[in-house]
């Protein structure tokens, strides 16, 4: 115990003394939240609406396709889903709208209800939605429907709104705990990596090797090191996010530090475990370099690290909501600005015990002294 | 120092084959307490894996290695406890100062030592706040001593100390291996430095091919070679053990 307290202190030292690293861990991601949080996304571009399409038929495609505008003139910025996501994107998220179009849209004699959601706080939007929604049904009646005058727009086709208080945050809340995320990855990889081969091609952990402990202690004072890292990063980022960007933490619930701290653990532990791995197979500095920014490149941006999964196509996201950060990223999320608690994730929690677990065994495999 | 036992290393038929090739090819030797006890050969000769099999860093395929009375086999972290080491290749750990080196070093052996002190013993208390990366060859050396020093060993192995060091910071280390035999302590060094270990030795074993193939004090080495009628090339003097040596493990270019 004295020997691992010994060790720990002195990884600590050398890793608080490590200008690089701090750089890397701490000021890099910061700057990074910062200066993209800074930037308002939102201002220039077009509302975004969730659209459901119950009728799936050729005339419900025209009006989604309508609604969104031709390339030049974006009318509005549309994602379809299921209702259930559409909605909780609209609560927690971006989205200002939902849209749901009715099943008997368009059967001529038909009346036709089109639902439409606003998030109350946004009424600029509300306006800009109801408005293209307005002529864009109106046009692609007249356009669609060849029928009889009796069937007039009026009676074919109307429009419901409800309202509900949202309480997403727009990009900043989306932004400051997926920066938390990848810091935890840059952390956990990326100084593991670094710390691990240069000690041992530099002949550190040999040196080890010849007293009566073991590199094994040498290698927990390490990693705890980097788990104290890691929430101490979570910690000094969320709070900048708050401070400086605005964001609201967890609706003010204070057991949202704690939850932090165990979500913040368990991203580093994944990561520790990879970057074990990855120190295992690279034989130096030279190739570990390469291999770690394989790792951790496509995550920044298919985990949906500073934009949502959303806006890219489906066939990526398809695979990229498995990946580990993605989860990380979703979890941080959800207990940051979503109002979740730890012990309401699911799919989060399972994702990256799987990747662990995972991870752990491949680092075991992998991993060498000398 | 802990109980005497003398001698105080006994190595007895060691073996270790890497693939096909004996690096350790049945060596046998006893090292008595107090001596400085020279390894002496060749590249690649096997000098580095015996020393390491006597550290515990690696097993042997056969044969007994018996430090103070420990089987180094049985119980590794016992010998590891009591013996001072300094590698061939040494680092530590970058963003450190010395006195937290030797500091956390000590820890490591549950020590109790004034990290000030030790570095004293070799000179380098006027650098406690340095880093290793600031070191000068020797300098870096002299730690390497000093953290090996840490646990007060019974014995102290120096593989290749002076390996890469100027002629000045060299004797600088005699000066420090004597100090510390001067202590009582026990040294196994290794050197392929012929003036070094005449300089040093009480005895040295000259090792080729894995095997060892003259065991005595210097000066009976030279006067063994000298009786077969051994004349130096250059002047007409006495041999030195360059000569010796040379004369034992021929004259090619190793590595």
């Amino acid at each position: 115990m004295k020997i691992y307290l010994a060790l720990t202190v002195a990884s600590l030292k050398m890793y608080f003394r490590n200008k690089q690293a701090l750089f890397w861990a701490l000021f890099f991601p910061l700057l990074i939240m910062i200066i993209f949080g800074m930037m308002n996304f939102e201002k220039y571009a077009s509302p975004n609406v969730g659209i459901y399409d119950a009728a799936n038929n050729d005339a419900s495609k025209a009006l989604i396709l309508a609604l969104g505008g031709t390339s030049d003139e974006e009318l509005l910025s549309v994602t379809t889903g299921t209702l259930d996501e559409l909605h909780h994107e609209l609560e927690f998220g971006s989205s200002r709208a939902v849209i749901e179009i009715p099943s008997n849209y368009v059967i001529p004699g038909e009346f036709a209800e089109i639902k439409v959601t606003y998030d109350e706080r946004f009424q600029q939007e509300r306006a800009v939605v109801s408005t293209i929604l307005e002529q864009v049904t109106d046009a692609a009646f007249k356009e669609a429907a060849q029928v009889p005058d009796e069937y007039r727009v009026e009676n074919s086709i109307g429009v419901s709104e409800t309202f509900i208080t949202g309480q997403g945050q727009g990009f900043q809340a989306w932004l400051v705990p997926g920066v938390a995320a990848m810091a935890i990855m840059q952390t956990g990889l990326f100084t593991v990596v670094f710390t691990l081969v240069r000690f041992k091609s530099q002949g550190v952990l040999r040196r080890l090797k010849a007293t009566p402990i073991g590199a094994a202690h040498f290698l927990a004072g390490q990693l705890t090191t980097k788990a104290i890292v890691v929430v101490v990063q979570t910690y000094v980022l969320v709070i900048v996010g708050a401070i400086v960007l605005g964001v609201s933490v967890g609706g003010g619930r204070i057991g949202v530090w704690l939850d932090l701290t165990i979500l913040a653990l368990l991203g580093g532990a994944l990561f520790i475990a990879i970057g074990l791995a990855v120190s295992g197979w690279a034989k130096n500095e030279e190739t570990a370099a390469p291999i770690a920014n394989i790792i951790t490149m496509p995550m920044l941006f298919l985990s949906g690290v500073f934009f949502p999964l959303s806006v890219m196509p489906d066939w990526l996201t398809r695979w990229s909501q498995y990946l580990p950060l993605t989860y990380l990223a979703d979890g941080m999320r959800a207990i940051t600005v979503e109002g979740a608690s730890i012990i309401t994730l699911g799919d989060e929690l399972i994702g990256l015990g799987v990747w662990i677990v995972i991870s752990f065994i491949v680092a075991t495999r992998l991993f060498k002294w000398e | 120092m802990t109980n005497a036992i003398d001698p105080v290393i006994v190595a007895k038929d060691l073996r270790k084959k890497y693939g096909d090739i004996a690096a350790v090819n049945g060596i046998s030797f006893e090292v008595r307490r107090g001596e400085v006890f020279g390894m002496l050969g060749p590249n690649g000769a096997g000098k580095t894996t015996t020393v390491e099999i006597l550290e515990g860093m690696r097993d042997a395929d056969s044969g007994e290695a018996i430090i103070n009375g420990i089987n180094v086999k049985d119980d590794p972290t016992a010998v590891k406890a009591m013996i001072g080491v300094q590698l061939q290749q040494n680092a530590f750990f970058d963003n450190l100062k010395l006195s937290e080196i030797v500091d956390l070093y000590a820890k490591l052996y549950l020590a109790k030592v004034d990290p000030v002190e030790v570095l004293s013993r070799v000179g380098l208390d006027n650098r406690k706040n340095a880093k290793y990366a600031e070191l000068s060859g020797g300098q870096k050396q002299r730690l390497s001593v000093a953290v090996a020093l840490v646990n007060d060993p019974v014995v102290l192995f120096l593989d290749e100390p002076t390996t890469g060091l100027d002629p000045q910071a060299r004797r600088q280390l005699w000066e420090l291996v004597r100090k510390i035999q001067a202590g009582g302590s026990t040294i196994v060094l290794t050197t392929h430095y012929m003036e070094e270990a005449e300089e040093l030795c009480d005895r040295i074993a000259v090792v080729e091919n894995g095997e060892i193939i003259a065991l005595d004090t210097p000066d009976a080495l030279i006067d063994q070679l000298l009786s077969t009628g051994f004349k130096p090339e250059k002047r007409v003097r006495e041999a030195t053990l360059d000569d010796v040596f040379l004369n034992l493990t021929g004259r090619d270019l190793r590595d």
